[in-house]
């Protein structure tokens, strides 16, 4: 019974455990193993790259410097996007709102006159995939910060209303309001891609 | 003149420990018997070893390789790491066993295990039946089934030959 | 006139839309829906959201990625030795600090004959290093010695293979 509680164990927690007792190598399977999805994650929370790289490598920096003190209170993976979460958040309060702006409004000026009379459809198509594409983004850009961390945990990471709430430090009621709050406005600003 | 504790606590409070230390610490004429490990633990395989270097220096090997070879690496190593802890047990005693072999003996248990692996689908789960049940078996009764009249009727040349050295060289 | 599904669990629309629900509720959902003009939209909008949503690719990570961060973690710690070596001595003057330097090194004699009856390894040894190629040989050994495990890995190599 005690071996089949064990076995139910997040495996990650062990491995952080592990960490905790001075194997670096389960480190390097942490790593391997949530690397991408971090990266991902900041990168739609942020919308660039390079910030998303570098505030993922200080998560993973602060998860390698906080093994000595890590207990397995809850999944790793849930632990982990906490600080994910809150060092994007904070990097988002911290920037100036119009550098996310601007940054956003990039290309959304009306497509040049020359692309617009090339009669290629395979160059057209891929205007358009773009141009949707920046919709998407702006879309979820334009959602307030908490709204959007819950809807890329939602959707890209595929995590359940409790495991978000736990990373968001807030109820499942909470997470629930969130997430139809921010699908509402999603549905409104996106819907029309639906013929598409 | 006044004592100096400053100056001279901190030297004669070692001088102390160091003199009480020395007094209790054994000779080395007589050695402290080994405790005995609760448990005996198969011995560190390469793998055990790999995870135990520091994060940089396995890098640094890594690196020398090509990333998609690299790549495989980690992944496998993941796995072998994520096995379940009973399995995993079980399959370092085994390869401690199998690292303790000659390494001819090694390369002799490498191409029966291949050839295991390449039988007819049919015939391969018959064998590995054989193999396992075989290894729970005293070496008395183990040889005794082997040279039996029924094991050669049942079994064809090649498959008695892998039954033969898995069991003798891997026996448990 | 409000659905109480639309108005009390929109969730369910959104997981349907998304193919999550299990098919005996997927079924009656789709039941209500051919009579609900509240959710039928709710599902054509988030279906559309979620394909919008499954167009947007993060970037691949680069390459440098994980050296990066072993360089910034290998930094951080010969900082924090250093630092805590050096932190102790620093403002002490040096007829405080011989005493104390002395009476430490008696110490750690002391605690040299206790844990320490034999010679030490060298540095070289305890630290062994162990080279890819024997790490791959390794479970090249391991992946065929899984075979003597349970029955099911014979068929066709183990499914979960090193």
């Amino acid at each position: 019974m005690g071996v089949a509680a064990a076995a139910t164990l997040d495996y990650d927690a062990e491995l952080m455990l592990r960490v905790k007792e001075g194997d670096g190598a389960s480190f390097g399977v942490l790593l391997e193993k949530h690397r991408t999805s971090v990266i991902h994650f900041i990168y739609r929370l942020v919308a660039e790259q390079a910030v998303a790289e570098e505030l993922a490598q200080e998560v993973f920096l602060r998860v390698y410097r906080s093994r000595s003190s890590y207990e397995a209170t809850a999944k790793f993976r849930t632990w982990l996007f906490r600080i994910a979460t809150h060092m994007a958040l904070n990097w988002l309060r911290d920037q100036k709102h119009e550098r996310g702006q601007e940054h956003l409004d990039e290309g959304t000026a009306d497509l040049p006159a020359r692309q617009i009379s090339d009669r290629r459809p395979s160059v057209e198509q891929k205007l358009v995939r773009e141009a949707e594409l920046r919709e998407v983004r702006q879309a979820v850009a334009a959602l307030p910060a908490k709204q959007r961390a819950a809807v890329l945990m939602h959707k890209y990471e595929e995590m359940e209303y409790t495991q978000i709430a736990k990373v968001l430090g807030c109820s499942d009621s909470a997470v629930k309001s969130l997430l139809f709050r921010a699908y509402e406005t999603l549905r409104a600003r996106l819907a029309h891609m639906e013929a598409t | 003149m006044p004592f100096d504790f400053t100056r001279r606590m901190p030297l004669g409070f070692g001088l102390a420990i160091l003199l009480g230390v020395a007094a209790a610490a054994p000779s080395r004429c007589q050695q402290q018997p080994d405790r005995p490990t609760a448990q005996a633990q198969p011995a560190a395989n390469a793998i055990d070893r790999w995870n135990r270097m520091s994060p940089e220096d396995r890098e640094r090997e890594l690196a020398k390789l090509p990333p998609a070879r690299a790549r495989l690496i980690r992944e496998r190593i993941w796995r072998y790491n994520h096995m379940q802890p009973a399995e995993q047990q079980a399959l370092r005693q085994r390869y401690q066993t199998f690292s303790q072999l000659s390494p001819d003996e090694q390369q002799t248990v490498r191409e029966r295990l291949r050839e295991l692996r390449q039988l007819p689908a049919a015939r391969r789960p018959i064998v590995h039946r054989e193999v396992q049940q075989l290894r729970l078996l005293p070496d008395a009764q183990r040889q005794a089934r082997i040279n039996g009249d029924e094991f050669r009727s049942r079994f064809s040349p090649q498959e008695q030959q892998i039954i033969r050295d898995l069991t003798t060289y891997i026996p448990n | 006139m409000n659905c109480p599904i639309e108005d009390r669990h929109p969730e369910i629309l959104v997981a349907y839309a998304a193919g999550e629900l299990e098919r005996e509720i997927a079924r009656a959902l789709e039941r209500h829906l051919a009579d609900c003009a509240a959710c039928r939209p709710v599902v054509a909008g988030q279906t559309a959201v979620w394909k919008a949503l499954d167009t947007w690719e993060a970037p691949p990570v680069s390459p440098d990625f994980d050296r990066r961060l072993y360089r910034r973690i290998e930094e951080g710690a010969r900082l924090s030795w250093w630092e805590r070596f050096t932190r102790p001595f620093r403002p002490m003057p040096l007829r405080q600090a011989l005493p104390l330097t002395a009476s430490a090194g008696l110490l750690l004699m002391a605690a040299l004959l206790v844990y320490h009856p034999g010679p030490i390894a060298p540095v070289a040894a305890q630290r062994e290093a162990v080279r890819a190629n024997q790490v791959e040989n390794a479970l090249d050994d391991l992946d065929l010695l899984r075979q003597l495990g349970t029955a099911d890995s014979t068929e066709g190599g183990h499914p979960d293979a090193l």
